[in-house]
């Protein structure tokens, strides 16, 4: 490359723990050309965002420190005045941080926040600031520009806050945009939506782009380069058509095996465990068949019908119900033992509600539920404590869902010994072989679970589920916060113990691929309701629904080469608010093959 | 917003009612003011034509009805001591205490913020930890020491201010205002400061940890990425942020400084409402304590809700809606 707009050199980062320096990135070098993107691809702890941040010299100094050079416009950041940094960052150089709800100050005006940069870099007194700020959010796609100056950032939903960053960091028409994860805490079309505004803006701009990321499917769309990170080292650099042709670093191609992807799946009714990848070696083993684990010729373990579940919205002295949030309506669907079905959808979709209104974590408004012939919604209190032992869940977030002062032995017993499947004494036996199953040792009973990474603790949480020899397990965004290539260690054990133990599974998920590899039915949620269900490989290679349409073709595809371009939309997830006297349309299906029904109009139903 | 300040206006009128019941019922059950007012030479004759005109004959109940009809008329009764409306009584004396009140808070906001905020923006630096020492000492140490303290210093040994009492006074649309002369301020000066050094270390406090906790949030990395300078981003972005808490405190500090002012007021013979109920409770001077107390709630009642409307002012998520 003859003129790189960015250059970094050798870059070291240090950060000081307990008094100790520790390298938190190791002598990384890379060029990013002019109108380049190249993007920064590695798990959490790889060392991407210090990276970044090193480069705009956004770490705290009396606790960090950078060696090395970053060349940008011929000069060298590091040794840079700070005064003279701030007037590069946010002028020559825009970033985008992960977190849109957070980026924004809450409790400054959208406008007050763009203006400032444009009065800071530009110059710009009040009048023009503001109009080029209306400029700016009609660039970035926000419709109402001059109104939604006035507004604060609880107005804007996620995906529209993103905008409003990008429009921030673009206000200068820097040469260079850093972006961290600026799509991850995004639902899969509004993550669609962003990058392509990236891309448009990058090509009207004719700026360069740092796209620092985990999701290699989003690294296949945008960059042109890649630079692969691990535990702080830069492992690999090459152009993203020829690392996802053949990687080189053992470690890329771990993390490329893990990626699920779209489409993988084509041709096939079961799911498919994940390949293991040899760290030192990089040879992958193909993974086993998965068995037939469906129990087709037994009732299902899990029957729902017409589920509904709202949430009224109260306002006024009176506190009347004045509308309600129809999070599930109207919901059907069985589930047989050892079968996974998945409910996928968007932020706000109501899958979530849906398992939680399972075993009635939430109480249903209407409809019946019934776990291995119980009835869910008539059950008395000890019936319901048995339908809760038969019905276990492991959420998101792995951190939040064990208590930090509770020994994992402990949290893994205490079940058992709630239900009384298992006394003081013989608990240590069982817990131990649990941990084992779940591929931990049995001599990590006694430790805390800040002991444990994230995967780790996701494998406590399973064992802790398990310890209750469950029938059913419903899995609300169970992998969903995992880095990818412990994502892909947590389902291989996931379908390790269906084989084994013959358990059905509810698996809520957003994530299209993951989904299609795990599932051998899918049910699409669209505000509250199904909009298609049916055998996994009917769905995904014939989609009926528009809305199901929509979910596939948003999902990045982890392959260059078959890059796509999309309509830069503005489309907003509806809201399932409705008023307190609307009454739902009855709800018509039609079956489009053996088992895949996909909701119609009334309309259609008359035709 | 109107139906949030019709529910407000029904809490404090609850709140009022529930808290005459109970003051009423707690003052017959201490004590006898006609034993404490009468000297003991009184005939039985004078002693019996006194609680009649008190009207202490007549069976609690009706006492206390008779004293909500009164008061919802605005008449809280007269003293016992001084046959004056009660509520006169302490109106006479509120505005000196609201400008001790008042004073007290300036020094407190103006001295604890820009602490405050330098302890939180470098925690560990020896002046940020000096400011910390104080507040602990600010906090630690009683009112009344301190007081007693600096009248010793400044009064008595250096003879620079007044020990005592309240200086000149302007009138103000017909309310006297001693901050507008010179004189008025030197007897300010000290009682202010000894009232508000609690505050100022409260306010201190509360600024920094909110300083500390907004640094690190998101927005404020962000916002460096714009490029801003940190003048900007402290005063603009976090400050205002952590007004939010700030206010809340504030809000209940104001009540219990005007409300209580009483050991300061004492100490500085501040001719204020803390020593007029000082010496009611003294005499059982049953009205002026009820009204006192009365007054008491309506001023909480009107802090807490330009408390809420300044939280919603400063904080675009709050909302204000009755439940």
């Amino acid at each position: 490359m003859n003129n790189p707009i960015l250059s970094v050199q050798d870059l070291t980062t240090s950060f000081r723990v307990d008094g100790q320096w520790r390298d938190v990135v190791r002598g990384v070098n890379f060029d990013i050309g002019e109108r380049e993107t190249v993007a920064v691809v590695g798990e959490s702890g790889s060392g991407k965002s210090v990276t970044a941040m090193s480069i705009m010299r956004l770490l705290s100094p009396g606790n960090s420190r950078s060696a090395g050079r970053i060349e940008f416009e011929g000069k060298n950041l590091l040794d840079m005045p700070l005064d003279a940094m701030q007037s590069i960052r946010g002028n020559r150089i825009g970033m985008i941080f992960q977190e849109p709800m957070t980026s924004l100050n809450p409790v400054l005006k959208i406008g007050e926040q763009i203006t400032e940069v444009l009065r800071q870099h530009r110059g710009m007194d009040g009048a023009q600031a503001e109009a080029e700020a209306v400029r700016l959010l009609d660039r970035v796609r926000i419709p109402s520009a001059k109104q939604r100056l006035n507004e604060y950032p609880m107005n804007f939903s996620g995906g529209m806050r993103q905008r409003v960053v990008i429009a921030i960091a673009l206000a200068c028409s820097p040469k260079l945009l850093i972006a961290d994860e600026p799509t991850t805490a995004l639902d899969v079309t509004i993550q669609a939506q962003i990058l392509e505004l990236i891309k448009t803006l990058q090509e009207e701009e004719g700026m360069s782009v740092l796209f620092i990321t985990h999701d290699m499917g989003v690294v296949a769309e945008i960059s042109d380069r890649t630079v692969v990170m691990f535990r702080g080292d830069v492992v690999e650099t090459a152009s993203t058509a020829e690392i996802f042709r053949e990687a080189r670093h053992p470690y890329s191609r771990a993390l490329l095996s893990a990626v699920p992807q779209l489409g993988a799946m084509t041709g096939t009714d079961r799911p498919l465990r994940f390949p293991r990848v040899d760290m030192s070696s990089g040879e992958i083993q193909s993974p086993p068949a998965t068995a037939d684990t469906v129990r087709a010729d037994a009732p299902p373990v899990l029957k729902v019908d017409n589920l509904v579940t709202r949430f009224p919205v109260r306002k006024g002295i009176l506190r009347r119900v004045v509308g309600r949030i129809h999070a599930v309506e109207d919901l059907s669907f069985e589930l047989r033992q050892g079968e996974t079905l998945s409910l996928v959808g968007e932020s706000g979709c109501g899958k979530s509600t849906t398992g939680r209104s399972l075993i009635r974590l939430e109480e249903p408004a209407g409809g019946a539920i019934s776990v291995a012939g119980q009835d869910v919604r008539g059950a008395g209190h000890s019936d319901l404590t048995k339908i809760r032992r038969d019905v276990q869940m492991i959420f998101q977030d792995p951190f939040e869902s064990l208590n930090l002062r509770i020994r994992i032995g402990d949290a893994i017993a205490e079940p058992m010994i709630t239900h009384g499947l298992a006394t003081r004494r013989n608990a240590e036996a069982k817990v131990t072989d649990l941990l084992e199953r779940v591929g931990l040792s049995g001599d990590m009973i006694s430790r805390f679970p800040h002991e444990f990474s994230g995967g780790q603790r996701q494998r406590i949480c399973i064992a802790r589920a398990l310890s209750l020899e469950p029938k059913l397990i419903i899995a609300d965004e169970s992998v969903s916060a995992l880095d990818v290539s412990v994502k892909a260690q947590v389902i291989n054990l996931m379908l390790d113990l269906q084989e084994q133990y013959g358990l059905g599974y509810l698996f809520i998920s957003h994530d299209m691929a993951v989904v299609e590899r795990i599932s051998h039915r899918v049910a699409v949620m669209y505000l509250g309701e199904i909009v298609e269900i049916g055998p996994r490989a009917s769905v995904f290679e014939n989609p009926q629904h528009p809305y199901t349409r929509k979910l596939i073709a948003a999902v990045p595809i982890a392959d260059p080469s078959r890059r796509q371009r999309r309509l830069a939309t503005a489309d907003e997830i509806g809201s399932p608010y409705r008023s307190a006297d609307f009454v739902p349309p009855k709800r018509h299906y039609r079956e489009v093959g053996d088992g895949h029904f996909v909701m119609v109009d009334a309309s259609e139903v008359a035709a | 917003m109107s139906g949030y300040l019709f529910s407000r206006l029904l809490q404090t009128a609850v709140t009022l009612f529930v808290m005459s019941v109970l003051v009423f019922g707690g003052l017959h059950m201490v004590g006898n003011p006609v034993d404490v007012l009468l000297s003991p030479t009184a005939t039985p004759a004078e002693r019996l034509e006194v609680i009649k005109s008190f009207g202490l004959d007549r069976p609690v109940w009706e006492q206390y009805w008779i004293f909500l009809k009164n008061a919802l008329t605005g008449n809280l009764g007269n003293s016992f001591v001084f046959n004056q409306p009660a509520l006169d009584l302490i109106l006479q004396r509120m505005p000196a205490t609201l400008e001790l009140a008042a004073a007290a808070l300036l020094m407190a906001l103006v001295l604890g913020i820009p602490l405050g905020i330098y302890a939180g923006l470098k925690p560990n630096g020896w002046f940020a930890k000096s400011i910390m020492t104080f507040s602990i000492l600010g906090f630690s140490l009683p009112t009344f020491w301190i007081g007693l303290v600096m009248i010793m210093v400044f009064a008595v040994q250096l003879g620079w201010l007044p020990s005592s009492g309240r200086g000149d006074t302007v009138d103000v649309l017909g309310v006297p205002v001693s901050i507008f002369t010179m004189d008025g301020l030197a007897h300010l000066a000290l009682p202010a400061f000894n009232l508000a050094l609690f505050k100022i270390s409260l306010v201190i406090r509360i600024t920094r940890a909110g300083v500390l906790e907004t640094m690190q949030l998101d927005f404020v990395r962000f916002a460096r990425a714009k490029g801003l300078p940190e003048k900007r981003i402290v005063t603009v972005h976090v400050l205002k942020n952590t007004l939010i808490p700030l206010i809340t405190v504030i809000g209940l500090e104001l009540g219990s400084l005007i409300a209580f002012a009483v050991v300061t007021e004492t100490i500085f013979a501040w001719p204020g409402m803390g020593k007029l109920i000082i010496d009611a409770i003294a005499v059982l001077d049953r009205p002026v304590i009820l009204a006192y107390l009365m007054i008491t709630v309506v001023m909480f009642s009107l802090i807490n809700l330009a408390v809420d409307i300044l939280y919603s002012v400063v904080d675009p998520r709050v909302r204000l809606e009755g439940n």
